[in-house]
């Protein structure tokens, strides 16, 4: 019980808890064990998702040849061997529901917010350790509810992970919009409450639980980015739950917010009428914009902390960083019609979102010269994940630079859902947010664990799976270019696309290869987890907070007293200093820094309920802007 | 148990009540996508003959009257509670949980109006989809008001418990702030509602 | 806590082991011969051979530590693998545009905004191709040329506003131009349509295409989505279909409401049926068979049956009074739909603008064509368009891109269900409107020309005009 009370009793006792095997292992609200249960399971869920991703690969690379592995695996979805349409259609957007929301939203933010933000900002523990603990739960239920669809008779949800009505309103229309399309929905509802919780949580503990000199402009930008990252998912997914409501009304009860003028083969014309489908699409991708960056920012985070830890320089321009992410942040919320250029909507509308959306790239562009000159006359350390971090930002370039052709509403007249977009968001989002993910791994397996990877085998995990990466992407700018369209389950029934079947060769040969190499990475962390080279308290000689911490797992982070800051978290290589590092709370006694000497510590009881309910909030927003 | 007490530095902000500020911003968006899908719907169906403009129940306006009065009640029983005065904040609490509830029987009155008006969720003809964007609105709403329902309950307990006073104000406030919030809520649906139909 | 967090899991959960009995179908019984026994070997032995490669390195790593010897300098490795990556990768980049670039859908359009598609493309892949080579570059080398030197310190740099404004402001002056040149030529193509242009409806199904060429009157007629049948495919509103087709309905609603009148009959004669067959122990012999009953069984005793016929009357009722309301409107039903011609392939002339209407029956789709520069979603209950004017016939094409079997295609390009990948029309472009004109009159008009008759005014007595086309529909 008294790990509840952690804050709300100023006298902590910090001493050891007994904690039961249920109690640590499984219902645990450490942050720390809830971000490895968010890892363990983003991982399971990735493994799935990219097996999937492997199979219709191969029903792409050689669709007439028979695989006798795939119907002992998927039964009657592959009589003899044959990938079923429908199935490859339940594959396609199963497989893209886990990659965004499972594996890149909950994986990646979920265990790196989790573990970072108290640790970096210091914090005991997340502002509510409870709904920390619930959030998981309900992300693991999510994750159960999501996979037991691919199981059932109908088969999963098939509209593609976008699942726009009538498609997946109309149970007839095809099987996937069945019992496995209501699966989808109660996954994701499970899902939205989980990162609302989570995000919640973040929210409040960045603002609020910051130690003594911590203030916002002293944050690592991992925590800059978690921050930003949980305010869009706070504002963005309610908007979604909205959309998924609607959509259960339509299907379940009857109502006509999606559906008019149908007529369905073997039906016959349905009642509905008045209802617009296109505002399902303008709802979803509300969401949906902010989602991309939901999943990019936090990699984006991690991959400055790691480049300035292992360049040991300090982040370039760190200012233009947080300010290029509050711009993103801002921006993304009002671009979402981008994804809807030919839906037949107003084209002066259109004209507007292509405006709102090329700005976007001038604060990606900020972010990825600052890189660049991060690196510059560095002194680069390539651990795992600083290659890692590097092959990020190879992504965000090339990928981000095809986003100015699909942000221009005239191009998307041509690229719109060809193989193009396919390679834009594949590069940009995931590759980029997936290499994120593995720079955090590579980076922070030593907090996590309390042990290092295998450096070698790091090694090897990047350089295949980086070339192998860019082979299955890169070509496919080149078919979408020539008019392929996505979400094909073959190619061959037209006679012109059939000279992209080398290319589709190629492209799944590659997929295989970088696949397999992920054996490599899961070998290295399950072994490192138990027979892993013993990790020191600092290993990178790295600057910022969670390295004050010991190396075995304690409730509470710190022994003692949780540290003061002094400076910024990115201060290496200071000319006046011996050692390249300069920790965040090693005082510095040649010159005495002044303390943010304002008391905003103090303790509710000692002012007037009055005075504390105006002031709170005002405090609050001071805050936010680091005027305090 | 070896105690060795640690000053940690409080929070600027008790952290449950940062988080419910921030419950309230992520379900004010709820309410911003419905009554926005409402909005950009409306001209859509319109054009199409598929809407149909009717008078909202009174009931739903007796409502609204009852949610300004537990405003009124809940932010006595605050001020109450931060003046130490126990039995007032007890049944101030109480009185607020009645309006609640009576608030509850009187949106349960106006559905059953709309139905009789052949307003039903599920409509059978196409011109109600005004009626459904109703329905949605004003159950979700509902949901929230059960949620209040019950941290009032659970105040009122810990009331009863002399568990609320001038130095532990954390759960009545959340309770106070949150019930504002779905009264405010309400008044701007409403009016809302009111002015589209 | 350990109680509550039981709690909380099992009311998450209970709601969910509650689907999943109903859900998860048992396992098939297992069967050695069904299974791939050399796939799994394969895999089992390719993850034997990287567990040992991965064990390999551990090795490896570990005698490096004992001995205190580096055997493998992976800063200079990693360094020198960036400079490879980075040629190797340019090398590639360049034989794709060799190899590729001739097969792209660029500099080669059958459309006249498509040039100007083109033009704004290349200017785009000019600025953003320079910025990718530059800055991948310089991010190799970087990677390069500041590897790890003990003897070093690197550059404490941290602020330069200079650059920084540099830096934000060159790149916002390159995408006003891009913005200002994507805004005229998106305006362009969406606002300009020449009045002349001749309007086809493209219709989209599940899952192929329809095209509507108006007839000898030159307009085409109204249709409504309650008209469709099998015949009438587009749902046209022409007199004698729809009357077919109400007809139709009536005799449907005929023969549901006698299956709702014989419900309890059927009803309990699948439950006797279904008690034999568990009885008797067919269930195992016939499981197929054994599973329809089963449903029906389930659906009867539950009243699901019942309830979905009841669901069907009703909704065949509802098309019913929605046709009535519309018959009664003499406009609606003013002949233009007659000489209405159906095709199942599009036929354009060249240089003649175009306005497509796009219709859909049942889900989304888009219309997709690529030789054209033209996409466009088909919204069930939403009209879009999209207008163009093809320069360059289909022979032209064949001939530019040396292939004499090439057509131009029309795709469905939104997922729409199992078939989406074979869902296309063909589209021809001929070069005079001679030719068009023969291949239109080989088609078929909806009602056959001899037929010359003005429809007169509905038998019902009262014309209420003012009730129009309200979609009313009282049930």
């Amino acid at each position: 019980m008294s790990t509840a009370a952690l804050h709300a009793d100023s006298h902590h006792d910090h001493h050891e808890h007994k904690e039961s095997f249920i109690s640590k292992y499984v219902f645990s609200m450490d942050h720390k064990m809830i971000s490895k249960q968010f890892l363990i399971t983003g991982i399971m869920m990735g493994i799935v998702g990219l097996v999937m991703s492997m199979i219709f690969r191969l029903q792409l690379a050689w669709p007439d040849e028979q695989f006798g592995f795939m119907e002992t695996l998927l039964g009657k979805w592959a009589v003899d061997g044959k990938l079923d349409p429908n199935f490859y259609m339940g594959l396609v957007t199963i497989h893209g529901t886990i990659m965004v929301f499972y594996v890149l939203t909950a994986g990646l933010s979920g265990t790196f917010s989790n573990l970072l933000i108290p640790l970096q900002v210091g914090a005991r523990d997340m502002a509510s350790p409870f709904m920390n603990m619930l959030s998981y739960w309900f992300f693991l239920a999510s994750s159960i509810t999501l996979l037991s669809s691919v199981f059932i008779e109908t088969g999963p949800a098939s509209g593609g992970w976008t699942v726009y009505p009538p498609l997946s309103a109309l149970e007839k229309a095809m099987p996937g919009s069945g019992l496995g399309m209501t699966l989808w929905l109660s996954a994701i509802a499970l899902f939205i409450i989980s990162s609302l919780l989570g995000g919640i949580n973040y929210i409040s503990t960045v603002l609020n639980m910051r130690t003594k000199g911590m203030s916002m402009n002293r944050m690592p930008l991992t925590i800059w980015a978690f921050f930003f990252t949980a305010i869009l998912g706070v504002l963005s997914f309610p908007v979604l739950l909205g959309a998924a409501l609607f959509l259960i009304f339509d299907r379940s009860f009857g109502t006509s917010f999606y559906l008019s003028d149908i007529y369905l083969e073997g039906v016959g014309a349905l009642e509905n009428i008045g209802g617009s489908p296109v505002l399902y699409q303008h709802l979803f991708w509300f969401l949906g914009h902010p989602e991309v960056y939901i999943i990019l920012m936090p990699a984006l985070g991690i991959s400055s902390e790691v480049i300035s830890t292992n360049a040991r320089k300090p982040i370039f321009g760190y200012t233009a960083m947080v300010i290029s992410l509050m711009g993103i942040s801002f921006l993304s919320f009002i671009v979402w019609g981008h994804h809807m250029f030919i839906t037949g909507m107003n084209p002066f509308l259109g004209s507007v979102f292509m405006i709102l959306t090329l700005i976007i790239a001038v604060p990606s562009a900020v972010k990825a010269f600052n890189y660049l000159t991060t690196l510059w006359k560095g002194n680069l350390r390539f651990t795992p994940a600083m290659l890692f971090s590097i092959g990020l930002v190879s992504f965000f370039i090339s990928g981000g630079l095809t986003g100015i052709y699909l942000g221009n509403a005239a191009l998307d007249i041509q690229l719109h859902d060809s193989y193009f977009v396919v390679a834009h968001f594949h590069l940009v989002m995931g590759s980029a947010a997936i290499f994120g993910m593995f720079a955090g791994i590579y980076h922070w397996f030593p907090k996590l664990y309390g042990r290092m990877m295998n450096d070698t085998l790091g090694y090897f995990h990047f350089w295949i799976t980086f070339i192998t990466a860019y082979l299955v992407f890169f070509p496919m700018h080149f078919m979408g270019l020539a008019g392929v369209p996505r979400r094909y389950y073959q190619f061959t029934l037209v006679e012109d696309f059939n000279v992209w079947m080398d290319v589709n060769k190629l492209i799944t040969v590659s997929a295989l290869i970088g696949g397999a190499a992920q054996l490599l990475f899961l070998y290295n962390f399950f072994y490192s987890i138990f027979k892993g080279k013993k990790a020191s308290a600092n290993p990178w000689q790295a600057n910022s907070l969670e390295w004050s911490t010991p190396v075995e797992r304690l409730h509470g982070n710190w022994p003692g007293e949780i540290p003061t800051v002094y400076r910024g978290a990115h201060e290496y290589s200071r000319p006046d200093r011996e050692e390249d590092f300069f920790p965040q709370y090693i005082p510095d006694e040649s010159a005495p820094e002044v303390l943010h000497t304002e008391d905003h510590k103090v303790a509710p009881e000692e002012k007037s309920p009055e005075e504390v309910e105006s002031s709170v909030f005002f405090a609050a927003i001071k805050r936010v802007f680091g005027l305090s | 148990m070896t105690k060795t007490k640690i000053k940690d530095p409080l929070p600027a902000v008790p952290p449950a009540r940062l988080n419910m500020w921030l419950f309230m911003v992520s379900s004010s968006m709820l309410f911003a996508a419905t009554v926005s899908a409402f909005i950009v719907h409306r001209p859509d169906a319109q054009s199409r003959q598929a809407w149909t403009a009717f008078d909202l129940p009174i009931f739903f306006f007796y409502s609204t009257i009852i949610v300004i009065l537990s405003s009124v009640t809940i932010f006595y029983a605050q001020k109450s509670a931060k003046t130490d005065e126990l039995s007032a904040n007890k049944n101030f609490l109480l009185l607020t949980t009645v309006l609640g509830i009576a608030f509850c029987v009187s949106q349960y009155l106006g559905w059953q109006q709309m139905v009789r008006l052949d307003l039903t969720f599920v409509n059978a003809r196409p011109e109600d989809i005004s009626a459904s964007y109703v329905w949605v609105i004003t159950v979700l709403h509902f949901v929230h008001i059960l949620g209040g329902i019950g941290l009032l309950i659970a105040t009122w307990i810990q009331a009863l418990h002399l568990n609320v006073h001038k130095k532990s104000l954390g759960l009545m406030t959340i309770t106070h702030t949150y019930w504002h919030f779905v009264g405010v809520l309400w008044i701007f649906l409403y009016l809302f509602l009111y002015f589209a139909e | 806590m350990f109680k509550k967090s039981l709690a909380v899991l099992s009311f998450i959960l209970a709601p969910l082991m509650l689907l999943a009995a109903d859900v998860i179908e048992p396992p098939k019984e297992f069967s050695f011969a069904n299974y791939d026994w050399i796939t799994i070997m394969i895999v089992v032995l390719v993850l034997l051979i990287v567990l040992v490669i991965a064990r390999a390195f551990d090795i490896g790593a570990l005698t490096e530590k004992l001995s205190g010897k580096k055997v493998v300098s992976w800063n200079n490795v990693n360094a020198w693998m960036a400079i490879i990556f980075i040629v190797a990768g340019l090398i590639g980049v360049f034989y794709e545009l060799q190899v590729h670039g001739p097969l792209l859908m660029l500099g080669n359009s059958a459309s006249l905004h498509g040039e100007t598609y083109d033009s704004m493309f290349y200017i785009t892949f000019g600025f953003t191709f320079f910025v990718f080579v530059v800055m991948e570059i310089l991010l190799f080398y970087f990677m390069f040329r500041y590897r790890y030197n003990e003897n070093r310190k690197a550059l404490y740099y941290f602020h330069n506003n200079k650059l920084e404004i540099i830096w934000t402001i060159v790149p916002s002056i390159v995408l006003t131009f891009l913005v200002l040149r994507g805004f005229t030529t998106w305006s362009k193509i969406t606002t300009e349509i020449p009045k002349e242009s001749q309007e086809i409806e493209v219709f989209a199904y599940q899952f192929g295409w329809k095209a509507r060429y108006a007839g000898n009157d030159g307009s085409l007629g109204n249709q409504n989505f309650n008209f469709i049948s099998g015949s009438n495919p587009l749902g046209v509103a022409e007199e004698g279909q729809v009357t077919e087709l109400v007809t139709e309905l009536k005799n449907e609603i005929v023969k549901l409401e006698a299956l709702q009148a014989s419900a309890p009959d059927s009803i309990n004669a699948w439950k006797g049926a279904y008690d034999r067959f568990v009885a008797t122990g067919l269930d195992r012999t016939f499981p197929e068979d054994f599973k329809t009953l089963k449903n029906k069984h389930n659906d009867g005793i539950s009243g699901a049956y019942v309830r979905t016929l009841i669901k069907d009357i009703g909704r065949k009722r509802t098309a019913l009074n929605r046709i009535a309301e519309y018959r009664k409107d003499v406009d609606f039903f003013d002949g233009t739909a007659n000489d209405d011609k159906v095709t199942t392939e599009i036929v354009l002339v060249k240089n003649k603008p175009y306005i497509f209407k796009f219709r859909a029956r049942d889900v989304i789709h888009s219309a997709y064509m690529p030789d054209f520069r033209v996409q466009m979603n088909c919204v069930p209950g939403m009209p879009t368009q999209f207008a163009f004017t093809p320069t360059m016939t289909t022979a032209d094409a064949r001939q530019i891109k040396n292939k004499p079997e090439y057509d131009y295609y029309l795709f469905c390009n939104k997922i729409c269900g199992a078939a989406h990948y074979n869902m296309k029309i063909k589209v021809t472009v001929v070069d005079s409107d001679a030719e068009y004109n023969t291949w239109l009159a080989s088609q078929a008009p909806l009602v056959a020309p001899v037929v010359v008759e003005q429809v007169p005014a509905k038998t019902d007595s009262k014309n209420d005009t003012t009730a129009a086309v309200k979609t009313v529909a009282m049930n």
